[in-house]
This record gives structure tokens, C-alpha cells and sequence, in this order.
């Protein structure tokens, strides 16, 4: 597939604080690419940095094949959509005066009509963006991101904040998205929607990246792929003891009888499977390990902690 | 661009906080002061009269007195001690008692009228006891048979035209209106949009920037004009102030302290981090220059440190060329230090915004 976006050795300091440490990265064509990571990774930063949003420190920026390392030209601006982090829009147009008037800044423009129908808010077209709800608002700022049918989009935290229904709505709406042969490029801190939405991403921390791949060979590539839930009250001493030789068995928190299993093989697998149901347990539940475990993995903590 | 204009023009209008600052609070002053001090204003309040006598003098002096058109007449009132207990209780500014048979010609006729008034109201009784003064001297010159006075006033004007302390403050406050909504509107609208991130948005857009803040500052002027209009409509023909001057370039110069003023709010929107501090930094900035700046008082009347300071401020040159035109129809040129200082204040507001103001955070 070929790249659309091109990252080399991209640094952004600020005095002394270094907000993203020579990362780089390679975006193909028609994938959804997430940069994950905690509050203050530097995701944020290297997006808005591609976008022509902030200067780079050092390093080197190819978009559609142009050098915008010294600032983004017009003739990219007019082929990328940019949705930015928790922003407003003009308090006293309409939506679709909105979309109209952003419309207007590029020479190819869908119609603001057909834009809201896209998702969902054909019937909102006279609202201001203050009476929306919150999931309303994002799927809005999405698809302002989409006035000038741009090639790639960049969409930052696109679901920070809302509901879970909501955001499985956000979701639908980016997958529709990148049906449409667009290129995505998101940030987020929500490891379900990195799995769920990215072919690839990388994963960041203190302005650098840990780890990069298609998500689901990385999470196969964890020291410990398989996982087992479960739930024992007569779980012995010994039982416990042979399960911690097969692999980590962690107690969940605050609940003595729930327990989780990391387990490196699928030889390990089987032999804990074995001793648990033996133990007649009130649940088991065999499964991959996630994103999350694989994060935890990286950097030693979970995100938020 | 159009497109640009249109939605600009639409957010002013709908901005109802913007649209009181641009008009209502002009407009409130220019009614508050139109009242007071406009050409159908009676600026020395209301006068209790009692007149006890029907000789000449008396007569005239009644006549006089409402013919001055300087005070609201009641004349229901006849007993002094009710009279008293008005101009007491501040529903009359003072009372005038002329007595029975003053001025007529009997050898114990009364030489004296009562004036009932209030120590503390100093502005009616300068009036009052000046206009009264000049009629008891008038009276007495005649009385004694002198035809005409010995010495008098040759009045000398600097100004030929018919002017009122209405006129003076009408400019003053249309300097007022351009000052409040441009200095405010576009310190607070760039700060409320860079907060809500809608400048970042733009400047992802190939929209030139200088198109975005041609726009903002057109659909301001938009806004002006009609601010302008209507309080020199409303001053007028509602309370007749004197406009002397052309027109066309009391507008001219209206536009060139809007853009004076802009230019402020971008250089305050350019130092500021959030909307509240605009706000504040706005506020600071403009209600110092409301009160020494010129808008309602002379500044010539400051202390000499003190005037030679605000003399300076960017509405004090503006407001002066702007009177020598309203008032005395004098041309900006015939007068280029204030035109210079103003233009000095544009060069360096507007090198200081294209300096610092940034759409973006880099």
C-alpha cells in the first residue's frame, strides 16, 4: 500500500521539555493509523504537527509525497481534514451555515446537505452547535473534518468524553469513514477503541514510541497472549501455588474469589484450564490478551494510573 | 470571501452582547445626555412660581422667565410654605415668591422677591440667580432712567456657530461607541476564539489569515456605520445638536478611529491568555480613557501633568479632530498634530498585532 504519510526522527521541544523524542512512523493509504497513549504522551503534539499546526524542533514530515516540514502548503491543507481536540465552533451560525462557510475556504466542497445526513443531523441543520448533545457535537466536528472530501483525516480524541453508546456511534461513523477509501489518522487514550478502529498503532509514551505494528499481531506478540478469568471462593493455597508456576495469577482487586491468568503458551493454557475446572469454578472465561494488557506490558502501568 | 463577509456579518448581528455595546450603550448615553442637556432639555429643572403681583415689572419678569424656556414652570402652587416644603423634598428645584404689589409704584411697595432653593444644587442656582441678577439690574437701570448702561460685554467667540454642552458630548460619545465595541469585541472575540480553537481550525484550512481578519474587521465597520448613524440621528433630530461639518468626513474619521480601536483589541488579544483576562484587559483599558480621554469632559481642565499625559491616549487626538468637524466644520488637515498622533497610534498597533497576534499557539 502506499504511504501518505511519512514521519523521520520528528522532535518538538519546548525550552528544556521534550514533548516528542524522535519518533517515526509511516502511514499507507486507506488504513485507519492510531497514535495511543496517556495524557501528555506527545500524540496531540506529533498530530498537530503533521497538520501544520505547530513548528518542528528537527525532523522531516512527507505528506502525499510533499516536504512540509517547513510549514503546510495550501495545495496539502486542500486535500486533508482536520478535526482538533474538544474545540467549538462559531457560537452563532447554524450547522449548516457552518459547513457552508468552511466549505468556501476550499475549491472542492461537499454540500453542507449531504454532509449532515451523513451523520445523522440533516433534521439539526438550523440548530446552533450549543444545543447539541455531546455525542451530536462530535459526529458534527467529524464531519466539518470532511467539507473539502479530503484524502487523509486526522481526528484527535474524536470519542474523549461521551458515552459509551455514543461512542459506539463514533465508531460506525469512522469505520463508514474509511469505507470511502479515506486515510485516518486518530489519537486516543481508549485501548477498546484503538483495537477495535486501527489497523496499525503506535504506542506512545513520554514523546516516544514503544511499540508499532498491526494491532493484532502486537497484542500476539505479548510475553503472555492468553488470558483466563476466573471466579473460585474454595481456591487453595496449593491449587494457587501450581497455577503461579504455569504463569502470573494475579487476584483481582477488591474481590478475594476473582482471579486472572497471563499465560505464555497454549500448552499452559491447557494445563491451567485443566486445574481450574477442577476446582468446579462459579466462572471461567478463556480469552486473548488485549491491548490494554499489552500496554501494561510497555510502560508498566495502565493509562490514568 | 464573501462567503467569509456574510458569516461575520451574521455573527456581529447576532452577538446580542456585541450588539449592546455597539448600540444600546451609546445609544443609553445619548439619551441620558440628550435629556439633560439636549436643545429641548430644561437644564434648570423645576421652578415653583408664585406671583402675588400684576405690575409691569412682575409681568415681564414671568414672561421672561418662561420665555428662557430654562426651567419647567408650575404655577399650582400658590402658598410659599408648601412651596418650601417642596423645593425641601427635591420635587422642585427652587421656588420663586414675587410678592404682592412688587414693582408697582406706591411708596411701600416691596423692593424684594423671595428665592426658595437648595444650597446643594448648585447647577440650577448658578442659572437661576444669574438669569434673575440680570433682570433686577435691567429693572433697576430703568427704574433710575438710565437708557443704557454705562459699562457692558462685548462677547467675542472663538466658535461663530451656536453650540451647547450637548453638542460637545455627542462627539464624545461616538468616539465613546467606537472605543467600547471595537476594543472589546475584538479583544474578547479573538480570545473566546482561540480558546474554542476556531483560529487553529482556520489555520488548517487554506484560508489566508489575512482574509480571515480582513473579514472580522469588515463586518465591524458594517457595524460602525451603523452606530454611528444612528447616534448622530438620534442627537439631531431628537434633541437638535449642532452638526456643522461634512458629513462624509465625520464618517471618514469615525472609520479611522474604528480601526484604530481594532487594532487595540488585536494587540490586547495578542498578549492575553484566556477570554476573562480579555475582558478585564479591555475594561482596564478602555474605562480609563472613557473618563480622561475627552468623551464627556474637556481634558484641558486636568491638572497640567495630567493633561499632558492624556493628551496622548488614542481617543483624546481623535475625539479633538473629531469635534473641530462636527462643531466647527474644520477640516482634519487644518490641525495635522492630532491626525499625526492618531496615525502614530495605528502604525504602532498594527506592527505590534502583526507581531505578536497568531492564530496558532507557534
Amino acid at each position: 500500500m502506499p504511504q501518505v504519510i511519512k514521519v523521520d526522527s520528528l522532535v518538538k521541544k519546548y525550552g528544556n521539555f521534550t514533548a516528542v523524542n524522535g519518533i517515526s512512523f509511516e502511514v499507507n493509504k486507506g488504513e485507519i493509523f492510531g497514535l495511543l497513549g496517556e495524557n501528555g504522551a506527545g500524540k496531540t503534539t506529533t498530530l498537530e504537527m503533521i497538520e501544520g499546526l505547530r513548528k518542528l524542533t528537527s525532523g522531516k514530515i512527507t505528506v502525499l509525497g510533499e516536504d512540509i516540514s517547513g510549514g503546510c502548503k495550501d495545495s496539502i491543507k486542500e486535500k486533508i481534514g482536520v478535526q482538533l481536540q474538544s474545540s467549538a465552533y462559531y457560537a452563532f451560525l447554524n450547522l449548516y451555515e457552518i459547513l457552508d462557510l468552511f466549505g468556501s475556504f476550499y475549491t472542492t466542497r461537499l454540500q453542507p446537505d449531504e454532509l449532515l445526513k451523513m451523520v445523522d443531523l440533516d433534521s439539526k441543520r438550523k440548530s446552533l452547535v450549543n444545543n447539541l448533545s455531546g455525542g451530536q457535537k462530535q459526529r458534527f466536528s467529524i464531519v466539518a473534518s470532511l467539507v473539502n472530501n479530503p484524502e487523509i483525516v486526522f481526528l484527535d480524541e474524536p470519542t474523549t468524553g461521551l458515552d459509551p453508546l455514543a461512542r459506539r456511534n463514533l465508531w460506525d461513523l469512522i469505520t463508514k469513514i474509511k469505507k470511502q477509501g479515506k486515510t485516518i489518522i486518530l489519537t486516543t487514550h481508549y485501548m477498546e477503541e484503538a483495537e477495535i478502529l486501527c489497523d496499525r498503532i503506535a504506542i506512545m509514551d513520554k514523546g516516544k514510541i514503544l511499540k508499532m505494528g498491526q494491532t493484532h499481531r502486537l497484542i500476539e506478540g505479548t510475553k503472555n497472549p492468553y488470558k483466563i478469568s476466573f471466579v473460585a471462593p474454595n481456591l487453595e493455597q496449593k491449587t494457587y501455588g501450581q497455577l503461579a508456576e504455569i504463569g502470573i495469577i494475579e487476584n483481582l482487586a477488591g474481590k478475594s474469589d476473582h482471579f486472572e491468568m497471563h499465560i505464555k503458551t497454549q500448552k499452559n493454557l491447557n494445563k491451567a484450564v485443566d486445574i481450574i475446572q477442577k476446582l468446579d469454578p462459579e466462572s471461567l472465561t478463556v480469552g486473548r490478551a488485549s491491548l490494554e494488557d499489552l500496554f501494561i506490558e510497555l510502560t508498566g502501568h495502565n493509562i490514568g494510573e | 470571501m464573501l462567503k467569509l463577509f456574510i458569516a461575520d456579518l451574521k455573527l456581529v448581528f447576532r452577538n446580542r452582547q456585541y450588539a449592546f455595546w455597539a448600540v444600546m450603550f451609546p445609544l443609553l448615553f445619548t439619551f441620558m445626555f440628550g435629556f439633560f442637556f439636549g436643545d429641548k432639555s430644561t437644564s434648570g429643572g423645576n421652578l415653583i412660581l408664585i406671583n402675588n403681583s400684576d405690575s409691569q415689572v412682575a409681568t415681564t419678569l414671568v414672561k421672561a422667565i418662561e420665555d428662557s424656556k430654562q426651567f419647567n414652570i408650575n404655577r399650582d402652587i400658590t402658598d410659599p410654605e408648601k412651596a418650601k416644603e417642596q423645593v425641601e423634598k427635591n420635587k422642585a428645584a427652587a421656588s420663586l415668591v414675587i410678592p404682592k404689589d412688587f414693582g408697582a409704584m406706591l411708596p411701600n411697595a416691596p423692593r424684594e422677591i423671595e428665592v426658595i432653593y437648595d444650597p446643594g444644587n448648585s447647577t440650577v442656582n448658578a442659572i437661576l440667580f444669574g438669569f434673575l441678577d440680570q433682570f433686577i439690574n435691567q429693572a433697576t437701570f430703568q427704574a433710575a432712567g438710565v437708557k443704557e448702561p454705562l459699562y457692558s460685554i462685548k462677547e467675542v467667540k472663538t466658535n461663530p456657530n451656536e453650540l451647547n454642552y450637548f453638542d460637545f458630548i455627542l462627539a464624545g460619545i461616538l468616539g465613546l461607541a467606537l472605543m467600547n465595541s471595537n476594543i472589546i469585541s475584538i479583544a474578547v472575540g479573538m480570545s473566546k476564539y482561540r480558546e474554542d480553537k476556531i483560529l487553529k481550525r482556520i489555520t488548517t484550512t487554506p484560508m489566508k489569515t489575512w482574509w480571515f481578519i480582513v473579514g472580522e474587521i469588515a463586518s465591524r465597520l458594517v457595524m460602525n456605520f451603523i452606530q454611528v448613524s444612528m447616534i448622530l440621528v438620534i442627537g439631531k433630530y431628537l434633541f437638535h445638536a449642532h452638526i456643522y461639518g461634512n458629513i462624509f468626513v465625520v464618517y471618514l474619521l469615525a472609520l479611522l478611529g474604528a480601526v484604530l480601536f481594532q487594532l487595540l483589541g488585536f494587540v490586547i488579544a495578542s498578549f492575553v491568555k484566556t477570554t476573562d483576562a480579555a475582558q478585564g484587559a479591555a475594561t482596564a483599558i478602555t474605562i480609563p480613557m472613557m473618563f480622561l480621554g475627552g468623551v464627556f469632559f474637556p481634558i484641558d481642565t486636568l491638572p497640567k501633568w495630567l493633561f499632558s499625559i492624556v493628551q496622548y491616549l488614542p481617543i483624546a487626538p481623535l475625539l479633538r479632530i473629531i469635534r473641530a468637524a462636527v462643531l466647527e466644520g474644520e477640516s482634519p488637515l487644518a490641525n495635522p498634530t492630532n491626525l499625526i498622533i492618531v496615525f502614530v497610534w495605528i502604525f504602532a498597533t498594527l506592527i505590534i498585532a502583526s507581531w505578536k497576534f497568531r492564530l496558532t499557539e507557534d
